[in-house]
């Protein structure tokens, strides 16, 4: 996963793969998804509960904690959004 | 799976005009439930706002086997499980409390969310502590 972390490219294909198949959305495909697409609400329709969904699957893969709405509005804003959040809390040496 | 059991009688205005118990006060008699599971952790509404949170249900099911009507005894059956989210599963059995025939089934969940409206991610600290204990006492 380290690997996947490192290249910005790489990361936005496994999110978007990743939220395609945590929430099971049958009408978008990752291919749809834009990095800078809102993924509430206007965006891709996500809601809170499908944040919850992701906060686990998240942890999963990166062992990257979202504690609360509060982080999780910045971090859930986009799939670029959500990169950069996991680069930064990625944990060093992993 | 422990389930925590509660009586009831079915009363004059919780039946329909055909005489049987009208199929939202299911709801009611799963609340009665709940509230007899969570007062044993302290986990009830005015305890959760003690530590700072709500506990709202955001999803419903029951499914319904056979009426009951006015005066009859049932036994309201509940338990809890946890997703791998940060949510509260309660499960519930209506039963005729002679006969233990299956009434109705169902099952609600609740997020966790600060006073503040702010929903709540992961677990932690005393809550998590209150409904860890609550999880193991319905595993047992």
């Amino acid at each position: 996963m380290k690997e996947v972390v490192k290249n910005s490219e790489a990361l936005y294909d496994f999110l978007k793969k990743m939220i395609v198949e945590t929430l099971k959305l049958e009408d978008i495909s990752p291919d749809d998804i834009d990095i800078d697409t809102p993924l509430f609400r206007e965006g891709l329709g996500l809601d809170s509960l499908d944040a919850l969904e992701l906060v686990v699957a998240i942890e999963k893969h990166f062992n990257v904690i979202i504690e609360d709405e509060n982080v999780g509005k910045k971090a859930f804003e986009s799939i670029r959004a959500l990169a950069n959040f996991i680069k930064e809390e990625y944990p060093q040496g992993v | 799976m422990r389930w925590v059991e509660t009586e009831e009688t079915v009363r004059f205005n919780e039946v329909d005009e055909w005489g049987m118990a009208w199929y939202g006060h299911y709801m009611a008699w799963f609340e009665v439930g709940r509230m007899a599971l969570l007062r044993r952790f302290d986990l009830l509404p005015r305890h959760m706002v003690d530590l700072g949170y709500i506990a709202p249900v955001v999803s419903l099911t029951c499914d319904y086997k056979q009426s009951v009507g006015c005066g009859e005894s049932i036994v309201i059956r509940t338990t809890a499980v946890k997703p791998e989210i940060a949510a509260l599963i309660c499960k519930f059995k209506i039963m005729l409390k002679d006969s233990k025939v299956l009434l109705a089934r169902g099952e609600t969940m609740q997020v966790l969310m600060t006073v503040d409206r702010k929903l709540v991610y992961r677990l932690s600290g005393e809550i998590e502590k209150r409904i860890s204990s609550l999880l193991q006492f319905c595993q047992t």
